[in-house]
């Protein structure tokens, strides 16, 4: 069988890199003449190469052996680092996702971004994060990983960053920067920690290693609580999720990559890692615990919001915690296919909210209404990505939330109430977002509200009817149960809560009798849930201010202790020279003094041999 | 007599000229302890010419040497003083101390 492409999959991230760097010359400054809009063209094209390339690479790859490539990286001494990549049909079908995604978010761009100038450095951005989750998926590799969630982490920087002028742009842009830098480093004590430990970095042969070793529970337990560290920031898990919400700032078709597969590359290297993770107990549990406290915190503070996008930016906060809860619980297989289902609903409801913001000018929940008669495509595409989202049938996460449910019905049934909650908490959610945006009469903010341009709305329907053929292509590839099989104590709860969550806010946000804005009576509650449970006050008296504390501390040592000790040095020896130069009298006679004593004292000291010799 | 007495002597006379030397504020009593001490020097040279060297008494000579050059540099010391002053209209020591620090 010809396997050209399937060989050169490596070029996929290529296609991007190269995009990104023909995109620069039409940065303003280089550029002047012609404006900014071809780097736009020539990444969008780009990056439809990368999908048909790995498109073709996943015909060659169905049903195929998994193959691995290596290249030298690096060889020192005892120490060889070699680029693995995995050509298998789940990193090609998640590489297909990632430049479908970026596609379509691109094209997005053309239209989102139609009244910017940064096209050169935002299309630059995006197609460098479009390379580094290519090559996250790809590599088979856990150090390869971390060098990409790094560079991702970079990229996240400087594409939150883009509108620099804006002050809460360079706060999230450094808070995003910061938080998921900690988990970074000390998943890269894990990476350390395990290559003396395992020998090796390769995924295989790191699941070869745990299925046989016999290493110390204490040892694992650290080892594994810090390669969970990393995916805990990427993923915005409590407690390091505020850059999530902050990175809302960001332009919107860089939110639409950000809260479908970006948050997911953390994901992606918590499910590879899952059969070292599953060294601990303890690590499992934790990842359990963070996730059904994530997802449930989360769910709650979504509801709280009255900004759109931080809205939805909690929905995969909760989404990104019922994944952890899925690999923490040995569920990896599921877990990817719940990231697959969940990212095309997701970057459906954003898009769909694009549109809405861009038009609309606000992104206050309590300003929006009456826009399904104006706006139906935006209101079907919304109405089937939340549908997509939360347990409908027939629809995606339908399948992915039950085949978790009732894979954990056994082994721990109170998830199951985990995710029936969950469900609930975004089905309500969602809805409530819907009815803000879409029901009601018309405010001020929403009079007029024609449906965006082509560019808009043919990736955001083209991304709905993917959507609804996601139940379709499960089915051809075999991964949905028979209807029989289904186990219906876990999915008609899990149905029931969708209802429940949809009918009670539709019932509160749609009724005309309930006075808007809907305040809850215990005024404190709904402040804490709006505030994000005060997380960033949370930082500032804790982190913050500890390491603030001590950075002043230690700035006050090297100012006055380290830089004083060696200013006393010089000090003393100005002033020594300063008063021994009184010795100079300018007086002959107490020179010929001091030459006197000079002479008599090497006298006397030339002469104590001579007189220890007398004897008295 | 002895030669220990005569270098006892010369030291003793060398003691004196160096207390004067220091002690002194007139420029010309300086100059006066200078041949005082030099003095003291002629006689070191003299016993031990005449006790250890009997024969030939370089010492003597060396002594007819001391005191030529001391009485040159007693000239010049005193020339020195006059030209000091001329100028500071002194000869106290203690005026003359411009070279300081």
């Amino acid at each position: 069988m010809n396997e050209t492409f399937s060989q050169t999959i490596w070029l996929v991230p290529l296609y991007a890199l190269i995009g990104a760097v023909l995109a620069i010359p039409w940065s303003p400054g280089i550029i002047r003449n012609t404006g900014p809009r071809p780097s736009g063209y020539l990444n969008t094209l780009m990056t439809f190469i990368a999908l048909v390339h790995s498109l073709l690479a996943l015909r060659e790859v169905w049903e195929q052996p998994v193959q691995y490539l290596s290249f030298q990286w690096l060889q020192a001494a005892n120490l060889s680092i070699s680029f693995d990549l995995e050509i298998s049909v789940i990193t090609i079908s998640a590489l297909l996702l990632v430049s479908g995604l970026n596609f379509i978010a691109q094209i997005y761009a053309i239209g989102y971004m139609e009244m910017d100038w940064g096209w050169a450095r935002f299309y630059c951005l995006l197609a460098l994060f479009e390379a580094g989750m290519s090559t996250l998926v790809l590599c088979n590799s856990l150090f390869f990983s971390y060098v990409v969630l790094e560079i991702l982490t970079l990229g996240t920087y400087l594409l939150i960053g883009l509108w620099f002028n804006q002050s809460l742009v360079v706060t999230g842009a450094r808070d995003a920067f910061l938080t998921k830098r900690v988990g970074d480093l000390i998943l890269l004590m894990g990476v350390v920690a395990l290559l003396p430990l395992a020998g090796t970095w390769n995924y295989t042969e790191l699941a070869q290693w745990a299925n046989t070793t016999t290493i110390d529970p204490k040892v694992a337990t650290l080892l594994c609580l810090a390669l969970i560290a990393g995916p805990l920031g990427k993923c915005a898990q409590f407690p390091l999720h505020l850059w999530l919400d902050e990175a809302m700032e960001g332009p919107m078709p860089g939110t639409i990559l950000r809260n479908t597969i970006v948050v997911s590359t953390g994901a992606w290297v918590l499910i590879k890692l899952q059969p070292v993770l599953a060294l601990s107990p303890f690590a499992s549990n934790f990842m359990v615990g963070i996730g059904a406290t994530t997802a449930i915190g989360a769910g709650l503070i979504a509801i709280a919001q009255i900004d759109i996008k931080r809205s939805l930016s909690y929905s995969v906060s909760a989404y990104m915690g019922l994944v952890f809860i899925a690999v923490g619980t040995q569920h990896d297989v599921t877990a990817l296919r719940l990231l697959f289902t969940y990212a095309v609903a997701m970057s459906l409801l954003v898009m769909s909210i694009g549109g809405i913001v861009l038009n609309n000018i606000t992104q206050d929940l309590t300003q929006y209404g009456g826009l399904w008669s104006r706006r139906p495509i935006s209101g079907i595409c919304f109405l089937v990505g939340a549908a997509s989202l939360v347990a409908f049938p027939p629809l995606g996460c339908f399948w992915t939330l039950t085949e978790l449910a009732s894979d954990l019905w056994l082994s721990r049934p109170w998830l199951i109430a985990v995710f029936v909650i969950v469900n609930g908490l975004t089905a309500f959610s969602l809805t409530r977002e819907f009815s803000l945006i879409f029901g009601g009469k018309p405010k001020p903010m929403t009079v007029r509200s024609p449906e965006g341009l082509w560019a808009l709305v043919l990736p955001m329907t083209f991304m709905m009817g993917f959507a609804l053929h996601v139940p379709i292509l499960l089915q051809q590839w075999g991964l949905l149960p028979q209807w029989q099989d289904l186990n219906l104590t876990v999915v008609i709860p899990l149905v029931i809560s969708t209802f429940v969550g949809v009918g009670a806010a539709a019932l509160i946000y749609l009724n005309d009798k309930i006075a808007k804005p809907i305040v809850l009576k215990p005024k404190a509650l709904q402040d804490f849930f709006a505030y994000d449970l005060y997380t960033a006050q949370l930082y500032r008296v804790t982190i913050v201010f500890v390491v603030g504390l001590v950075s002043q501390i230690i700035a006050w040592c090297d100012r006055y202790l380290v830089d004083g000790v060696i200013n006393l040095v010089g000090f003393a020896t100005i002033f020594s020279g300063e008063s021994l130069k009184y010795n100079t009298s300018g007086n002959v006679q107490s020179y010929v003094l001091s030459i006197l004593l000079g002479v008599g004292l090497f006298i006397g000291i030339a002469c104590i041999p001579f007189i220890n010799q007398l004897s008295f | 007599m002895q030669l220990e007495y005569f270098l006892l002597l010369g030291a003793a006379l060398f003691c004196i000229g160096i207390y004067g030397l220091v002690t002194s504020r007139n420029a010309v009593r300086v100059l006066m302890s200078i041949e005082l001490m030099l003095n003291a020097v002629n006689i070191n040279l003299m016993g031990f010419s005449n006790y250890l060297d009997p024969a030939e008494i370089k010492g003597q000579v060396f002594t007819v040497f001391v005191i030529t050059v001391a009485a040159a540099e007693a000239a010049v010391g005193l020339a020195i003083v006059l030209a000091i002053y001329r100028n500071r209209d002194t000869i106290d020591m203690e005026q003359f101390n411009l070279l300081k620090w």
